[in-house]
Order: structure tokens, then sequence, then C-alpha cells
């Protein structure tokens, strides 16, 4: 299984740290075997967006076999459906989820660990709005 | 005829975040249908949402369920990592 690749994750927040800290987080549940790119904050560090940095985690999380972006809020939305629609020679099988930040995320490399493909990762994702924690 | 497996076990740890990806990842890979009970709770195993959501904690005991061509392997696999992981915690 660990040989076969694996759908990777985008995470794009306003903010660095939560960005990172969210992919340190899914990484350690999923168990550390799913590429997660983060796209977090502006150029020179502020709390922002930047579809530059976008562009470059979809890249980086590129496996071959499809990447899910999870937005956090607001114009993190507005700067992956700019990117999508305007970039040339993007990856195959990006598709944005819809979907709360840390519990999408948790749920969608969960299941990208174990082998899932584009749809079942952003399927687990969307689920994830509907995921009680008490 | 799909068969189903049932099987239990009792929590030596708290069901934490990382054995509950553990959980998730290695359920996901089955074919059968999983289900852990805790109480009067249930939870699709292939959901870490859902088996965090169970906040299963140590001293309890946790019912696994599969139906499928692969039940006993996946109900096997299931009480094995809720007995080892729940063990160092998470």
């Amino acid at each position: 299984m660990s040989d076969t690749p694996k759908v990777g994750i985008v995470l794009v927040s306003h903010s660095a740290a939560l960005a990172e800290g969210t992919a340190e987080l899914a990484g350690q549940i999923a168990g550390g075997t799913v590429t997660i790119a983060t796209a977090g904050g502006t150029e020179d560090g502020r709390i922002g967006t930047s579809i530059d940095k976008v562009e470059h985690a979809l890249r980086l999380a590129d496996g071959g076999v499809g990447v899910v972006i999870l937005p956090d809020l607001g114009s993190s939305v507005l700067t992956v459906r700019a990117l999508l629609s305007d970039a040339d020679d993007l990856p195959d099988q990006v598709v944005v989820a819809d979907a709360p930040f840390v519990e999408g995320a948790v749920a969608a490399t969960v299941t990208a660990a174990a082998g899932g493909d584009v749809k079942a990762v952003l399927g687990a994702a969307e689920e994830a709005r509907h995921a009680r924690k008490l | 005829m799909p068969e189903s497996c049932e099987a239990s076990v009792t929590l030596a740890g708290d069901l934490h975040a990382r054995p509950a990806g553990a959980l998730a990842v290695a359920a996901a890979k089955f074919t059968s249908s999983v289900e852990l009970t805790v109480g009067a709770s249930r939870a699709d195993a292939k959901s870490v949402l859902a088996v965090m959501g169970l906040g299963a904690s140590s001293g309890q005991q946790v019912t696994v369920r599969a139906a499928g061509p692969d039940a006993q392997e996946a109900v096997a696999r299931m009480v094995g990592i809720l007995a080892e992981a729940t063990k160092v915690g998470g």
C-alpha cells in the first residue's frame, strides 16, 4: 500500500501557523503517509492569502492521483478559485472541499492514507460538516 | 452471503486522536462494513471523526462488528489496534 501514490492534501489558510499546525495534526493522526502541503498567509508573512503559495503547494502535493484543497475562510476560497480558473498546466484531478478546516483536513488525510481516491477523500472532508464532537 | 463477526475489547487507555486515526485508516482498507459500539454510541470505524466522537475512555468496553467478505480479518485487526494503540495513548 505504501508504494501506491496517494491523493495529496493542500491546506490554504490566512495564517501560516494555522495551516502548518493543522497539517501537523492531520499528519500525526493519519500516520504520516500522505503529502500535506500548506499555503498560509501572504508572501511577506502577514495574515492573508497568496495565489503563488497555493500554486506552489498544489504542485508539491501532487503525486499523480489527484489533490484535495481545503480553504479556511472567505478569500482563501476566492484565491483557490482564481488559481484553478486562470492557471495553466495544473495537476489533474484537483478539487476544492467545502468543509470545516480542522475536521475536514483530518478526515481527508485519514481517507487518503487508507488509499482512497479523490472522490473518497473529498467525500470524507465534506462529511466532516456533519460530525459531532460531543 | 456476507459473513458477519463481532468481538469486544476493554480499553487499556483512552481512545485518543492517533489511535482513532490508526483504526480508521485500517478499517477503510476492508471491504466489510465495520462498526464500533461503546455504551449507547455507535460509530462507523472508517470515519475518524465518528470514532473520535465516541469519546471512549480507559476501562470502557468497545464492541467491534463487521459484515462482509473480510469481516473476520477486519474485526481481528480492529481489536488488535484497540488493544495496542490505547496502551500508549495519543
